[in-house]
């Protein structure tokens, strides 16, 4: 299963390793195919605006970009829409969940939020339009890290084993058959070639499929470097670097900068092939963008980049990557 | 920068309790091993509380893997790479799922309370998910080793949240929550309406709640109940215990870490943290680590170096090292001058993001930098080096 068919498409992973990026540039990718997509942050400090250079991203959907809407999920936000919903007038809303003692309940539920912000989800994911179309072509989440992330997913399959009716438990199956269809869902996990993130990324993909039952659909890799240099010249810098008087100034700060760069190199490729050998998924490289903050060009580079990989215009190897 | 490694130092010797804090991925659980490390070294009988240490730290340290129980590490190991230690380090990796089971053995009321709790799916899923109990179970695990252990230092590294204040709030939130009027009135029902029932239901008729239970369902409720009326029975004096450990966390024994990237978007993390920590928790950040800082091995003006001088460097390293024909000359030359502007460019990055941080905390707190090395630092030299980096030669 490629990443291009499914509607509804998720990215976790391990935390600090891009998945806002990656959810971005994914989702910009999308909408420069001509689709309709949804890009959510959960409850989060806002990064999508900063990307696509617009104003704050909040808990109303705004459009960024051609066919690109975003939003910021916050819980309480999902719960006045969710409850709306439920109870169709806005006064008995009001009466209901803000009353005082009725708000601090719900607030104390174990995983209410998270289910809140997976039902809101999941409700434009399967939203449809008067005409019976979809109004989402995608709808792209960047998910919680790695540890969130399992509870995150785990909620509706915790919800549906303990409780067996209401709105609640109609709410959860109908979002834990969403998350199990490999033909409408899209799993994705996040990494750097670095130990921990390579790590978490196979033990999340274990647990998932074993604790949930859900199958990963790929594995990205962010922040790979382009080796730039042959492997003959990094030997031939190496061989320079030892021959070098200490005192020389003979392209001193060239060298060791050189040297640097295919120590890293040789590191990542370690881990690359571990991913490599241990995983049984598509698995893309993102290459190391070497700029000072992530702005638009970043992402939008990063956009094409995936596009390529997983159209399979381009054989997604860590050498293509540059 | 040696005075900042200096309060640095200053900072750690003075204190029994060194809170790591900061989001994922920034190298919390490997500065937490340094700085218990180096405490040990210097003569100190020192624990590290970790979450998930890489198994190759674990490795590196001599032992296999850590336990949810302390567990002495040796030390002799590092006199190869020049260190005389002379304390003891210890370390210890916290299983939350064991932590919070450990806690219902601890304070349960009976053993039938226990067993309730134990079997309870609303406590199974609770004590493994709910964001903040983990915090808690660390928070709790601190206190008991701090007040029944003799060590002269606990190095605590923290869970890897998004919302990094849970582990502070979350003790007083889950007692907020066990002492909630809205909570005791789903458990004892009778408190509200004067009349005794088991659960919600013979209790309340009115729309609201009618409208609730069409939302969460009734079962549900039902089994909320259950697990706050065991979990409550567990939780005497939970407040208590709460209060003891801000009291740890903000009195002058502690002191708070802040680790960090240099990257802008964690920098702006840390930032917000370090604001949160103070004005909201009024706890004390003592220090900053920056971490994996790219160092800049060519100054601005030497990247404008014409290509052809490079090739004549180039070309009068040949003799020792090998021949190149022009064609390759030219672009190793073009290769060199392109990589050093791409890490310049990195060094920069980073270069500002250590003045703004400086510029936004007070000269009084110490901002030690570790560089981005070449080699994974999951080895003994490695740790050895970081250790440098904070503390000095």
């Amino acid at each position: 299963m490629s990443l291009q068919d499914q509607r509804f498409v998720l990215f976790s992973g391990k935390g600090g390793v891009g998945k806002t990026v990656i959810s971005s540039a994914y989702a910009l990718s999308c909408a420069r195919r001509g689709e309709r997509t949804l890009l959510m942050e959960l409850n989060v400090k806002d990064k999508v605006s900063s990307f696509f250079g617009s104003s704050s991203v909040g808990s109303d959907i705004v459009e960024v970009e051609d066919n690109l809407f975003a939003v910021n999920v916050t819980p309480d936000a999902a719960l006045e829409e969710y409850g709306l919903m439920i109870l169709k007038v806005k006064l008995i809303y009001k009466a209901v969940f803000e009353n005082r003692i009725i708000s601090s309940f719900l607030r104390s539920i174990p995983g209410l939020n998270d289910l809140l912000m997976l039902g809101k989800a999941y409700f434009h994911a399967t939203e449809v339009a008067t005409d019976g179309s979809y109004v989402w072509d995608k709808v792209v989440v960047d998910a919680p890290a790695t540890g969130h992330g399992l509870f995150f997913l785990q909620i509706p399959s915790v919800i549906t084993g303990f409780i067996s009716s209401g709105h609640m438990y109609e709410e959860a199956k109908r979002i834990q058959d969403l998350l199990q269809d490999p033909a409408k869902t899209a799993l994705n996990l996040v990494t750097l070639p670095e130990e921990m993130p390579v790590n978490e990324t196979l033990m999340m993909r274990d647990e998932l499929q074993e604790r949930m039952g859900l199958a990963t659909t790929s594995i990205i890799a962010n922040g790979v470097y382009p080796p730039l240099f042959s492997q003959e010249q990094y030997d031939w810098i190496d061989e320079a670097r030892d021959a070098v008087a200490p005192d020389s100034e003979l392209l001193g700060g060239f060298l060791d900068a050189a040297s640097f760069r295919g120590q890293r190199v040789d590191l990542q490729n370690e881990y690359l092939e571990r991913l490599e050998n241990e995983v049984d998924l598509p698995l893309y490289y993102v290459p190391y963008h070497f700029t000072d903050r992530v702005t638009f060009p970043v992402i939008s580079k990063i956009a094409d980049q995936l596009a390529a990989q997983i159209s399979g215009e381009q054989e997604p190897t860590a050498l293509s990557a540059q | 920068m040696e005075a900042d490694r200096e309060a640095f130092s200053k900072l750690i010797a003075g204190r029994e309790l060194v809170v790591c804090a900061g989001s994922g991925g920034v190298g919390k659980t490997t500065t937490s091993a340094v700085i218990a490390l180096h405490a040990a070294v210097e003569g100190r009988k020192v624990l590290v509380l970790t979450i998930d240490p890489a198994k190759r730290l674990a490795n590196s340290l001599g032992v296999s893997s850590l336990e949810n129980t302390p567990q002495r590490i040796p030390l002799d190991q590092f006199r190869e790479h020049g260190l005389e230690p002379k304390g003891e380090l210890w370390g210890m990796m916290l299983d939350m799922k064991q932590s919070f089971d450990h806690l219902v053995d601890r304070y349960s009321a009976s053993e039938e309370n226990r067993q309730e709790i134990l079997n309870n799916k609303i406590y199974k899923y609770f004590s493994t998910s709910l964001a903040g109990t983990q915090e808690y179970a660390a928070a709790e695990r601190l206190l008991e080793l701090h007040t029944e252990e003799d060590y002269d230092l606990i190095v605590l590294d923290t869970p890897p949240t998004t919302h990094a204040l849970d582990f502070l709030e979350a003790p007083v939130r889950l007692a907020d929550a066990v002492e909630n009027k809205a909570l005791q009135w789903i458990y004892k029902p009778n408190l509200l309406t004067g009349r005794s029932g088991l659960g919600l239901f013979s209790a309340g008729t009115s729309y609201v709640v009618k409208a609730l239970s069409k939302f969460t369902g009734t079962a549900f409720l039902d089994e909320l109940a259950v697990f706050l009326r065991n979990f409550s029975s567990m939780f005497e004096g939970f407040r208590d215990r709460a209060n003891q450990v801000r009291e740890l966390l903000m009195g002058d024994k502690a002191t708070f870490v802040v680790v960090t990237a240099p990257d802008p978007l964690q920098l702006d993390e840390a930032l917000f943290f370090y604001e949160q920590l103070g004005t909201r928790q009024q706890v004390a950040v003592g220090g900053f680590v920056v971490n994996r800082v790219h160092p800049n091995w060519v100054p601005e003006a030497e990247l404008k170096r014409p290509l052809v001088s490079l090739m004549n460097e180039l070309e009068a390293l040949e003799e020792p090292v090998g021949a190149l024909s022009e064609e390759t000359r030219r672009e190793l030359a073009e290769n060199l001058r392109e990589n050093a502007a791409e890490f310049y460019t990195l060094a920069l990055k980073d270069a500002g993001s250590l003045l703004r941080l400086r510029e936004e905390i007070p000269q009084s707190i110490p901002m030690v930098q570790v560089p981005f090395f070449a080699q994974d630092i999951h080895s003994l030299e490695g740790l050895s080096r970081v250790r440098e980096a904070i503390f000095g030669a």
